[in-house]
């Protein structure tokens, strides 16, 4: 029987690492294209980027004082026992994840009015800051999965969620998309990112898409139209943190979902700034006698 | 690199885009919500007695918290906001990241003034920072206005006397 302390641990655990730790993927695709890059001023900035990733893994400190906002994604086995009080554990280890970290003290206090202008100020203490809502998904078996994502502020300003009219042709949605992208990646100051999109019916369903796109994207598993565009964006010369160079896009992933007939597909874009994608996981076998 | 003494009142100083600095001294820390209020104080003439000195000083765009520091988006518009006033006041260097617009660009250099640019490396920027006390408005948290003191803290110019080192400039 899964125990509601160990996921309440393990929780805990996962933010500490999505939030101080870069994959063996993603700090090897960061050195390749380091060692690909021959404008100074661009490699100095990777550089640092890369010190910076080995020096908040070896302290466990935040790779970005932009600690983000918890964003759990929970994977359900068709044959999974869940226990009552599973989402409540996974809401607390949340918050030892942060205040252990420690994350920065982000929460907004006050009414949900109050929350607007911030004009009652914030919590002092980091686990304050509520995670965003749980997205679900169904997996065979009976394991249950749980990634958080800590997902930062800056990438929020450059984001876009708008339909598409296909006109029944995937290369003029793609091409579409690269146009959101270019300006979006200029304007985000914490490159190289890597992109996130979900193609889907709603609005809801595409940010949804997306989440899960970040959830399962690997830098080094890209498949045709995501180096696609990836290298359309990587020829505009932006470059790290905008300074011109070879690098302004490293990884692009999409998620897509299914589709209703209609005459556009909508889209959701996140352009992931340089410390991301910030995720962590832990995994629970909920039959009788399996480990926690 | 060029070592930079901060505060700086060094008439002579003669940055060019692209150029790389190490600051060593006190700076002031500022974003989105404490920035106004900066602004309005200084064109109050109130800095001063609040013991905040703006001549030759460096603005870096960041919150301070158990996290530590790293640059924040500057063109938020309570931030970018807040660099052309500064500047008439006396504010040498504007720490941030990211594009910033042609009209900051230009204002910047009517005031003599500079945009400087940092990789967001929390965990490095961190450790060249010694101290940090809360100046202004400590009731904003993190979001207060800050004086930390830095040692060999790396930068690149990214706008001086009109001229850019970002190759997109246009997209503002």
């Amino acid at each position: 029987m899964i125990g509601l302390d160990g996921v309440r641990k393990d929780t805990a655990r996962a933010v500490v690492e999505a939030s101080s730790h870069w994959r063996e993927d993603q700090l090897a695709c960061w050195k390749n294209a380091c060692e690909k890059e021959t404008l100074p001023r661009a490699k100095w900035a990777m550089e640092n980027f890369i010190k910076n990733a080995e020096a908040a893994d070896r302290n466990h400190s935040a790779l970005c004082d932009d600690t983000g906002t918890p964003h759990p994604f929970l994977e359900i086995g068709d044959e999974a026992v869940i226990p009552p009080g599973l989402l409540a554990a996974i809401e607390e280890g949340i918050r030892d994840g942060l205040n252990d970290l420690p994350a920065r003290p982000m929460g907004v206090k006050g009414n949900e009015l109050e929350r607007i202008s911030q004009c009652r100020g914030m919590y002092e203490e980091p686990g304050m800051l509520m995670p965003a809502p749980t997205q679900i998904r169904r997996i065979p078996g009976s394991k249950i999965r749980l990634t958080v994502l800590m997902l930062g502020g800056g990438p929020e300003i450059r984001s876009k969620t708008q339909p598409i009219f296909h006109m029944h042709s995937l290369d003029h949605v793609i091409d579409e998309m690269i146009k959101w992208a270019v300006p979006q990646v200029a304007k985000l100051g914490c490159q190289p990112c890597t992109l996130s999109f979900g193609l889907g019916r709603t609005a809801c369903e595409a940010s949804s898409l997306s989440l899960e796109a970040m959830k399962d994207g690997r830098y080094d598993v890209q498949s045709e139209i995501e180096q696609r565009i990836t290298d359309a964006v990587n020829s505009s010369g932006i470059g790290p943190i905008g300074l011109g160079g070879r690098s302004s896009v490293l990884a692009t992933f999409i998620k897509i979902g299914n589709m209703r007939a209609s005459g556009f597909r909508v889209v959701s874009m996140r352009p992931n700034c340089c410390m991301e994608i910030r995720k962590g996981s832990c995994e629970w076998e909920t039959k009788e006698g399996g480990a926690v | 690199m060029k070592k930079i003494n901060v505060p700086c009142r060094d008439e002579a100083l003669d940055l060019k885009a692209g150029d790389m600095v190490e600051l060593t001294g006190k700076i002031y820390c500022g974003r989105d919500a404490v920035l106004p209020h900066v602004v309005k104080m200084a064109e109050e003439g109130t800095l001063e007695e609040a013991g905040i000195h703006m001549e030759g000083a460096v603005i870096f765009h960041t919150a301070v918290s158990c996290a530590g520091i790293a640059p924040t988006t500057t063109s938020k518009p309570e931030i970018e906001g807040s660099i052309v006033p500064l500047s008439r006041k006396g504010a040498k260097f504007h720490l941030g990241k990211g594009l910033i617009s042609g009209g900051t660009v230009q204002g910047l250099k009517e005031n003599h003034a500079y945009f400087l640019v940092t990789p967001p490396v929390a965990a490095l920027l961190t450790a060249a920072m010694s101290s940090c006390r809360a100046v202004l408005f400590p009731e904003f948290g993190m979001e207060a206005f800050y004086e930390i003191t830095v040692k060999d803290f790396p930068a690149i110019v990214a706008v001086a006397d009109g001229e850019t080192i970002f190759p997109n400039q246009e997209e503002t």
